[in-house]
């Protein structure tokens, strides 16, 4: 039987000693940089077309871990910020850039190429006056769409339905955050609020120390009165199929999610949901670890209580 | 913003057509929206409608037509491409893969000239062409193309030179034996470059990527077809060499012969003119001694009181003088004539070598036609000899091209030596054909200051003439006087 993949894991983990472990490591960097260097970039069509790693996830590993662009594969780079601008402009790519690290000035050179000079420079001096009146022109002036938050440690875009985030102290933005764990409890403060301040702005939005961010939206008494008391008088009822066959299985796939998920009825008998988040979901690893937030879920998260705001509350108010 | 949105209905109406598999019109459409293009907004549009074409189902064959009406051109085509972001040029590129295969007539008449494109993207473009050609059912084995593509193993971008090497493996897959020859002769010619190493490597890689057990022979027999190919060769060039020099001999020969009758006819010329100027002497001493009869005739009258016996010695004297000169001028002309008699013979002499020299030229075209055929036969292979003996055939083979080779080679250093004394013999030639012109010049200078010459002994003579005419009407006149006073002494007397 071969050597498999979680035997090295096993080993790197438990039996290794120091020594042995480097050298493993150092095995498998000479084969990265092999690949990376000289297999993937020396034919640039398979570099780009066909990278030797999928989707350049060895680019993010890099850039993560803070390496400058200089010991990065240039061409490989050049390709993957290529993919990221046709991607925001709509045209044919090989792959979706989901999770894609830029530098931060590359990522301002694709999403606001007539000012990314500026703003890298008003970005990096943390001149958020100048950044956010250029961010405004553009919105107010040039019919640009997209919103944007800043907070302590990050500025959150939303271009569309995607969401990159610009990570302040470390130089690179995340484009098109889908799979990334969160890895604060502020990333999913600032995203809420963003999603929030678009979608449903009158919905409660409150963080609790550095546990959980608590969001409660509520059902009108008259849209509940309305439903049918028996699920087998249900007609056509958009309400009536919604709150007898969807709700409570778009709640049972938040409960995977959410940390706690309440359902209680106020002085004035609307239903009010309250969703418990943190950066870890109530899913459990094999290693029976909790999986940590992932932007996709946070994502679900908010589409649900954007479809409870728009067609429940807003309707009702 | 108009723009933007013209474009918009424009692509849109393409893309309909396309899907309605209207091809006819959505190239004509493709047309004039290209068509209608600036030099700005061109490469924009371009790519509007390969992004379009990209996402087609039918795009494929809209693209194939485009190219086939030469709406699109591929040369134009790829260099605008490089100048676009590489994805969208190498997804391109995977556009004209089933294309490059089915119908490579469509792009292997651009594929020399773009490699030898300034834009390092067009030349890599280029070569990822000639890959999806060569994978397909073509069998690429143009020389010359071979040859640029393999001149790209040294090419100052890696990524070109990676290309080359992969188009030179999937061309080697069905060529493999030029593919190898010309490689091999690649490495030789550059066998002094730096970075001779590098290239070694690459050809190695490339070679051994496409030789297998099956196509060793192939590649074997074609290197030893090759390698009797260019025995012929060189001993055809060597015969080819030989032939001319003789040739040349025999021009040489032609050349001395002419320089011979030449001078001959400046000789004869000379002669004629000598004897010319000799009748003209002649004449001149006849008229001479004419007048010097005449002047002896005129003295007679003052001199009637010189005895006799002086008068008869000097007339002697006189006579004797001008038969030595006549016996002189005889003698020159029995000169003359023996010299005209010499050149005569000459002239004969010439003749006949000049028909040796023509039997000696036919003589060798003979001798190269039946050498020729002679290593036709030698270098027939042995097809029916037995297979224990093929080594011992093939050895005793490779011993006689060695041998033929340093025969070659002999010959080729006599050749070379034969064609340096020719030069020098032509050298010769063109000084003696100098100093030829030069005796002319001479000749003719000479034929003009014997006429001078003349001229003056003729006015010599007229002023002798003259002179003597003059002398007679004073003595005329003198007698005449003393005749009148005689009388008039008499009478008064």
């Amino acid at each position: 039987m071969p050597l498999e993949p979680k035997h090295y894991l096993k080993f790197l983990d438990n039996d290794a000693e120091a020594k042995d472990r480097s050298e493993l490591l150092g095995l498998l960097d000479v084969r990265i940089r092999a690949l990376c260097f000289d297999e993937c970039e020396r034919d640039r069509i398979v570099c780009t077309l066909t990278p030797l790693c999928s989707k350049r996830f060895l680019l993010r590993l890099r850039i993560k871990n803070n390496l400058t662009i200089q010991d990065l594969p240039q061409f490989c780079y050049s390709v993957h910020k290529g993919v990221i601008e046709r991607h925001f402009r709509n045209k044919t790519i090989i792959y979706r850039p989901y999770d894609a690290y830029l530098y931060l000035i590359d990522f301002l050179d694709v999403f606001f190429h007539g000012d990314y000079r500026k703003l890298n420079k008003f970005i990096s001096l943390k001149n958020w006056g100048d950044a956010i009146e250029i961010f405004d022109d553009r919105i107010n002036n040039r019919n640009e769409n997209f919103s944007y938050l800043l907070t302590k440690n990050y500025v959150l875009f939303k271009f569309e339905d995607k969401i990159h985030l610009i990570f302040l102290n470390k130089g690179y933005v995340l484009c098109n955050a889908n799979r990334e764990n969160i890895v604060s409890l502020e990333m999913i403060y600032g995203l809420c609020k963003l999603y929030a301040d678009i979608y449903f702005p009158e919905v409660k939005l409150k963080i609790f120390g550095s546990n959980r961010v608590e969001i409660i939206v509520k059902i009108p008494y008259d849209i509940l009165a309305r439903i049918k008391s028996d699920a087998t008088e249900v007609n056509d009822s958009k309400a009536d199929d919604y709150f007898w066959n969807t709700l409570w299985e778009d709640l049972n796939a938040l409960t995977q999610y959410c940390n706690e998920i309440h359902l209680q009825m106020d002085k004035n008998q609307n239903l009010e949901i309250a969703l418990s988040i943190s950066i870890l979901t109530s899913n459990y690893l094999l290693d029976e670890k909790r999986a940590l937030l992932r932007f996709r879920d946070l994502k679900l998260i908010l589409n649900f209580i954007t479809r409870i705001y728009t067609d429940y509350y807003i309707i009702w108010v | 913003m108009e723009e933007n949105e013209k474009d918009l209905i424009e692509i849109n109406s393409i893309r309909e057509f396309v899907m309605a598999s209207r091809i006819d019109d959505a190239v004509k459409l493709i047309a004039l929206y290209l068509g209608d293009s600036t030099e700005e907004n061109y490469i924009d549009r371009l790519e509007n409608i390969i992004e379009l074409l990209l996402s087609l189902h039918g795009g494929r064959v809209v693209l194939r037509f485009l190219i086939e009406n030469l709406v699109i051109d591929i040369s134009s085509l790829l260099e605008n491409l490089s100048k676009k972001d590489s994805v969208l040029r190498y997804t391109f590129l995977l556009l004209l893969k089933t294309i490059c295969e089915n119908e490579c007539d469509l792009f292997l008449p651009y594929s020399e000239d773009l490699l030898t494109s300034d834009e390092p993207n067009v030349r890599e473009a280029d070569l990822q062409l000639l890959i999806y050609m060569a994978g397909g059912d073509n069998i690429i084995n143009d020389e010359s193309l071979i040859r640029s593509i393999t001149l790209k193993l040294t090419d100052e971008k890696d990524f070109v030179v990676e290309k080359a090497i992969q188009t030179l493996k999937a061309i080697g897959e069905k060529s493999p034996s030029i593919v190898t020859k010309v490689l091999t002769d690649f490495v030789k010619e550059n066998s002094q470059v730096p970075e001779n190493e590098e290239l070694r490597n690459s050809v190695d890689s490339i070679i051994k990527s496409f030789v297998t057990i099956e196509k060793i022979e192939e590649i074997v027999e074609a290197t030893e077809e090759k390698k009797d190919d260019d025995l012929k060769k060189e001993v055809s060039e060597i015969t080819d060499k030989e032939l001319e020099l003789k040739k040349k001999d025999l021009e040489l020969k032609k050349k001395k012969l002419e320089l011979a009758k030449k001078e001959k006819i400046l000789g004869e010329k000379s002669i004629k003119e000598k004897g010319k100027v000799l009748k003209l002497k002649e004449e001149l001493l006849v008229e001479e001694t004419k007048l010097s009869e005449e002047e002896i005739l005129v003295d007679k009258a003052p001199m009637k009181k010189i005895p006799k016996k002086l008068k008869k010695e000097v007339s002697e004297i006189r006579g004797k003088e001008i038969e030595l000169k006549k016996k002189g001028l005889e003698l020159e002309k029995k000169k003359l004539e023996l010299e005209e008699e010499g050149k005569k013979l000459e002239e004969k002499s010439i003749q006949e070598k000049e028909k040796v020299l023509k039997l000696k030229e036919e003589l060798l075209v003979e001798e190269t036609r039946l050498s020729g055929k002679e290593i036709l036969v030698d270098i027939v292979p042995m097809k029916k000899v037995p297979k224990e003996l093929k080594k011992e055939v093939s050895e005793i083979k490779a011993k006689e091209k060695e041998l033929q080779k340093k025969d070659l080679e002999i010959k080729k250093k006599k050749l070379e030596l034969e064609e340096k004394e020719k030069e020098l013999e032509e050298r010769e030639i063109i000084e003696k054909e100098k100093t030829l012109k030069i005796k002319e010049e001479f000749i003719e200078k000479e034929k003009a200051l014997s006429q001078v010459e003349l001229e003056l002994k003729q006015k010599v003579i007229k002023q002798k003439e003259q002179k003597i005419l003059e002398e007679e009407a004073e003595r005329v006149d003198n007698q005449l006087k003393k005749l009148s006073k005689k009388e008039k002494n008499d009478e008064n007397s």
